[in-house]
């Protein structure tokens, strides 16, 4: 019984986190915080793959002596270790462009920055009328 | 054995914590730091689950090089949200999140249970990874040998591509910051 429920309460959390993350991304105005979001999404991405390596009662792939050794999948990982370095490059460009639009804007929210575009859009059609 | 369930459900659920608080922090140096924690959390999770080099990534490279970038970027940015009302396209957000989150739970229902030998992920190239590191690569750590030789070319794609947001972020910085011109981000690893 026990078994059962934590057997899937990992994968539970992992969908929750992955929600939160994209509640994160689609309701909050702030540049930054979208930028959180998408790492929290990334985490719990990572989380969920490390745990289909998992094998109960295994250890960590590194090899010893004992040839009957039962060792968790090692590609998991693999794979996991390249997103993690490319979720920095990431997060990276996107606080790089975040740093851009503050400079060109003032502000990084993102009702701000559309009003502001609306206004420059009138300013223009004003002047091309006259 | 259940003390190993024990403590994953634990962390498991501290994480879900921190990211429901990262949810309505409003200082954005808060929010940085329990983005910091959170991975740091996520790093303790991954030893629990047997992957150590990818503790040791997230733990240094998410926990440590992200929290840094994001203090850095803080320096140009205002340093706190202004405040939201609540309105109607945050319960449009609510519902899409919870009706996915209903489905994958539903989902879930399908997936093997976590730590069986017999999963199909443990059926194919595992075996071959572990017996090939041991006699034809000689490096006792298999996630390295994987990383630098059977998929040696993916990390290449990886290189590439931090290479290129390195470039990208020296462009877009260039004339944006000029008063310093320490940015090595994307530098890392």
């Amino acid at each position: 019984m026990i078994d059962q429920i934590f057997g899937v309460w990992n994968y539970w959390i992992v969908f929750i986190l992955m929600m939160i993350g994209l509640y994160i991304v689609i309701s909050k105005k702030s540049l930054l915080k979208k930028i959180v979001g998408l790492a929290i999404f990334q985490t719990s991405v990572f989380l969920l793959y490390i745990t289909f390596g998992k094998i109960a009662g295994g250890t960590a792939p590194i090899l010893t002596d004992n040839v009957n050794e039962i060792y968790s999948n090692p590609l998991p990982h693999v794979l996991i270790l390249t997103a993690i370095v490319v979720g920095v490059a990431t997060t990276a460009l996107g606080l790089a462009l975040t740093i851009r639009i503050n400079k060109a804007y003032g502000t990084i929210n993102e009702d701000e920055i559309s009003a502001s575009d609306l206004v420059e859009y009138h300013k223009k059609y004003l002047e091309d009328k006259k | 054995m259940i003390g190993e369930i024990i403590i994953n459900a634990f962390l498991v659920t501290l994480m879900l914590t921190i990211a429901i608080f990262i949810i309505n922090t409003r200082k954005v140096i808060s929010t940085i730091l329990l983005t910091g924690t959170y991975s740091l959390v996520a790093a303790l999770m991954f030893v629990s689950l047997d992957a150590v080099d990818v503790a040791f990534t997230e733990a240094s490279v998410g926990a440590g090089i992200s929290t840094i970038l994001f203090l850095a970027a803080l320096s140009y940015l205002p340093k706190e949200e202004k405040k939201e009302k609540f309105n109607v396209k945050h319960i449009y957000a609510i519902c899409t999140c919870t009706i996915v989150a209903g489905l994958l739970i539903w989902a879930s229902y399908d997936l093997p249970l976590v730590g069986q030998l017999e999963n199909p992920v443990h059926q194919n190239l595992a075996q071959d990874f572990i017996e090939g590191s041991r006699n034809h690569i000689g490096i006792p750590n298999v996630v390295t040998s994987i990383l630098a030789s059977y998929r040696g070319y993916d990390t290449f794609g990886e290189t590439v591509v931090i290479y290129t947001a390195g470039i990208a972020v020296l462009v877009l910085l260039y004339d944006g910051v000029s008063k310093t011109s320490k940015n090595n981000k994307g530098k890392n690893k």
